[in-house]
């Protein structure tokens, strides 16, 4: 990438994101919309970065009940047992499955902690203007988005217990409130992931190659 | 900018105005995320109860974030942790109670163990055999609220049904228990439920509970007996077995009742303090205010006589036997049985019929008079105490006052403190005496005589016989020749008769007879037809048709 790349944005040019058609836009300020289908042009996503660290936040505020509330509360005879996901963990530890005891911990409890506190990094990144380790910071972007759609795992698990053990006197399986706030953690992290520009992991990269050239 | 312009084959964007705010909409989810966390956290805190410890003996069964608490079966609480005391000589646990009944936690309020308890009497928390042991709850009557509690290691009596509680006073527990049931009219009316000793050690009490209605029946005057298992005594009535309920038999039971005699009276206030009588017959035994004790001096065996045998007037019983014992005779300086007794002239009134009945507790009640009419008893008519056997089996005898006119004169002897009455012996040694009498009236028969006279009715009998020879000698000499005779003359009658009997069997049944001949033939001839017959009830069978048309 020697000398000078063209970038849209430099050229003052910009690239429809749905159906990626290469427009000049009105002007600085409004790009306008796509003249062949409709969607609104960005040189940048709209207030991507404020946008992202609002759901990030509203993430992180979700992600406290839904370790401290109980995700499933099963009925017994006349016992009532309410499992949060770090009592579960320690439950199938201490009944010696250690597998299913990390699997959960790492797909309930590190992987969403993981996709806030990367997405994080990428946002202060970007707003410091931070220089260079783009391809990791882009790797680690590709990563939160992949990971995404496999996180609701355990919300899909906890609603089929709830539907498939209902044995009305012996046992049943009630959803708890730890779930739904488990959900939401997922939901706004993977929204947080769609409305982070990747585009502005590179600006500092062009800014820094423009400074160069 | 500058690269734009000159590309003008691109198209150009249309213009659609924009408000833009600063700050973007988004920050709506945080905030809405914060308040519902907010809520739930302050929701959380706000329906936080109190937390109460417990103190138990053992923690059996109890386990952390599972055991509940109950009241009135209804769950207010959880157990959040189990920890041993400080000296590891009880288990404390903690429990997290409801805020709904954050009220009930006072300082009486009571905490126990529920677990499954079969016990004779009945069999109860049956339902934690599934759910596991809880923690049963009572609540108390104080108004200060506390946190701190030391379980009890029973459960506690449920009093929040109506009824009221007794204390008993009784010298032993006997086989008494908790939950042993307390009887009225052999209708289970309640319940043991604490036993303790008393405090100088001396009696035990024990605490019962008895249900409305029944404990309107408790009053100053009811008596409580131990109805445990049952009672075998063996007394001059016989052989006397007597139960409450098969319950009572194993597990053990007590029973009230108030005696007819007793004056009505209110309802005994709760926590009344009775005694508890060994057995129904003392329970019930009245009050003998007339009492009055009397001594009997025996010269024979007292053997079978014992503490409490009746004292019967005319077979009714009117007293009893107080104490058995030795004395030595002031005049004769010779030892004798002492027989001591009390007598309830109240109980001898109370048979008396209606009209006399007036006239009897008259004469019981003034002392004088009562002396004066039992001494002219004694004296005029020859009332005499006597020993006789009450049961021959079992061998207990008791003291019977019968009228004995031909006894010798006797006075009642009031000098001593309790005055002496006269006795007669017994009929058991009379018996003897009776016995002796017959040997001596055997011995004076006059066997002399009885063998002279046997001697000549023999000499008659020898005579008789004599005479008996000559008859039989006389008929053999007349009768006989004659008896010959005729005997030969049936002799040949019965051989003509037999000669008779020959013929006809040669003439009738001999193999050429002419009887025999035509007997042959004509069974020939039957079977004959009979053949022809059967050839045509064959014919018939396969050609029914044959009876209408005829055979062709």
């Amino acid at each position: 990438m020697s000398g000078a790349v063209v970038t849209g944005a430099r050229a003052g040019l910009v690239s429809c994101e749905t159906c990626k058609l290469l427009t000049r836009p009105v002007n600085a300020e409004h790009a306008g919309h796509c003249p062949r289908c409709g969607a609104t042009l960005e040189v940048r996503r709209v207030q991507s970065l404020q946008r992202t660290w609002a759901l990030i936040i509203a993430a992180a505020i979700c992600y406290i009940p839904a370790n401290l509330l109980p995700v499933m509360v099963s009925n017994t005879f006349a016992t009532s047992d309410a499992e949060t996901i770090m009592g579960g963990v320690v439950y199938l530890y201490s009944s010696g499955s250690w597998p299913l005891a990390l699997i959960v911990l790492v797909a309930s409890v590190m992987v969403p902690l993981g996709k806030l506190l990367a997405l994080g990094y990428l946002l202060v990144s970007v707003q410091r203007g931070m220089a260079g380790s783009h391809h990791e910071r882009a790797r680690l972007f590709r990563i939160v988005v992949f990971i995404g759609r496999w996180s609701m795992l355990d919300v899909f698990v906890a609603t089929f217990t709830v539907a498939l053990v209902q044995l009305q006197p012996l046992m049943s399986v009630l959803p708890g409130a730890g779930v739904l706030f488990f959900a939401a953690v997922v939901v706004l992290t993977m929204l947080a992931a769609e409305t982070f520009d990747p585009r502005l992991l590179w600006d500092s990269a062009t800014d820094m190659e423009k400074q160069d050239g | 900018m500058a690269d734009g312009s000159e590309r003008d084959d691109l198209p150009q964007a249309t213009v659609v105005p924009k408000k833009r705010t600063r700050v973007s909409t988004v920050w709506v989810i945080p905030i809405l995320a914060a308040v519902v966390a907010v809520g739930i956290a302050v929701q959380r805190v706000l329906s936080e109860g109190p937390t109460v410890t417990i103190v138990f003996k053992n923690a059996q069964g109890i386990e952390a974030g599972k055991t509940v608490v109950k009241y009135k079966d209804v769950s207010i609480g959880q157990v959040a942790a189990v920890q041993l005391s400080n000296d590891y000589s009880s288990v404390k646990v903690t429990a997290k109670i409801a805020k709904s009944a954050a009220g009930l936690m006072v300082e009486d309020a009571k905490f126990w163990v529920v677990e499954p308890r079969i016990t004779l009497s009945g069999v109860s928390g049956l339902g934690t055999l599934l759910s596991g042991n809880y923690i049963g709850f009572e609540a108390g009557k104080s108004a200060s609220s506390e946190d701190s509690f030391s379980g009890l290691e029973v459960p506690p009596i449920i009093t929040d049904q109506p009824g009221r509680q007794f204390v008993l006073k009784a010298d032993n527990l006997g086989s008494l228990g908790i939950g042993s049931p307390v009887y009225y009219r052999r209708l289970p009316a309640g319940q043991v439920v604490a036993y303790a000793l008393a405090k100088d050690g001396q009696a035990v009490e024990i605490r019962i509970f008895v249900n409305a209605p029944y404990d309107s029946y408790v009053n100053a005057g009811t008596r409580f007996w131990n109805a445990s298992g049952f009672d075998l005594s063996v007394s001059a009535d016989g052989l006397d077995v007597q139960t409450q309920s098969m319950v009572a038999l194993i597990a053990g039971g007590l029973a009230f009742e108030t005696p007819p005699f007793s004056p009505a009276a209110e309802p005994a206030a709760a926590d009344a303090e009775f005694i508890l009588h060994g057995d129904q017959v003392t329970a019930m035994k009245q009050p003998e205010p007339m009492a009055r004790r009397y001594v009997l001096n025996f010269d024979e065996s007292l053997r079978g006589l014992s503490v409490g045998a009746p004292v019967t007037l005319l077979g009714l019983p009117g007293g009893e036997v107080t104490s058995v014992g030795l004395d030595v005779d002031p005049k004769t300086q010779r030892l004798r049985g002492r027989v001591e007794f009390v007598v309830y002239p109240e109980r001898l009134v109370a048979q008396m019929h209606d009209p006399e009945q007036v006239r009897g507790e008259m004469l019981a009640r003034v002392s004088a008079r009562r002396e004066a009419f039992f001494e002219r008893m004694v004296e005029d008519f020859g009332l005499r105490a006597q020993i006789q056997s009450g049961n021959l089996l079992t061998g207990q005898r008791y003291v019977s006052f019968d009228f004995h006119p031909d006894a010798p004169k006797a006075k009642v002897d009031w000098s001593k403190d309790k005055a002496v009455v006269p006795a007669i012996p017994s009929t058991l040694p009379n018996f003897e005496a009776k016995i002796g009498s017959i040997l001596e009236k055997l011995d004076k028969l006059p066997y002399e005589a009885l063998g002279a006279d046997t001697r000549k009715v023999l000499a008659t009998l020898n005579q008789t016989l004599k005479d008996a020879g000559q008859a039989v000698k006389r008929f053999d000499s007349d009768v006989t020749p004659d008896l010959k005779k005729a005997l030969e003359e049936i002799s040949r009658a019965t051989a003509s008769a037999d000669r008779l009997i020959k013929n006809t069997d040669k003439g009738l049944l001999a193999p050429d007879s002419p009887g025999q001949q035509d007997l042959r033939e004509a069974m020939r001839e039957v079977a004959r037809a009979a053949r022809s017959l059967r050839v045509l009830t064959d014919y018939l069978e396969r050609h029914p048709e044959a009876l209408l048309r005829g055979k062709n």
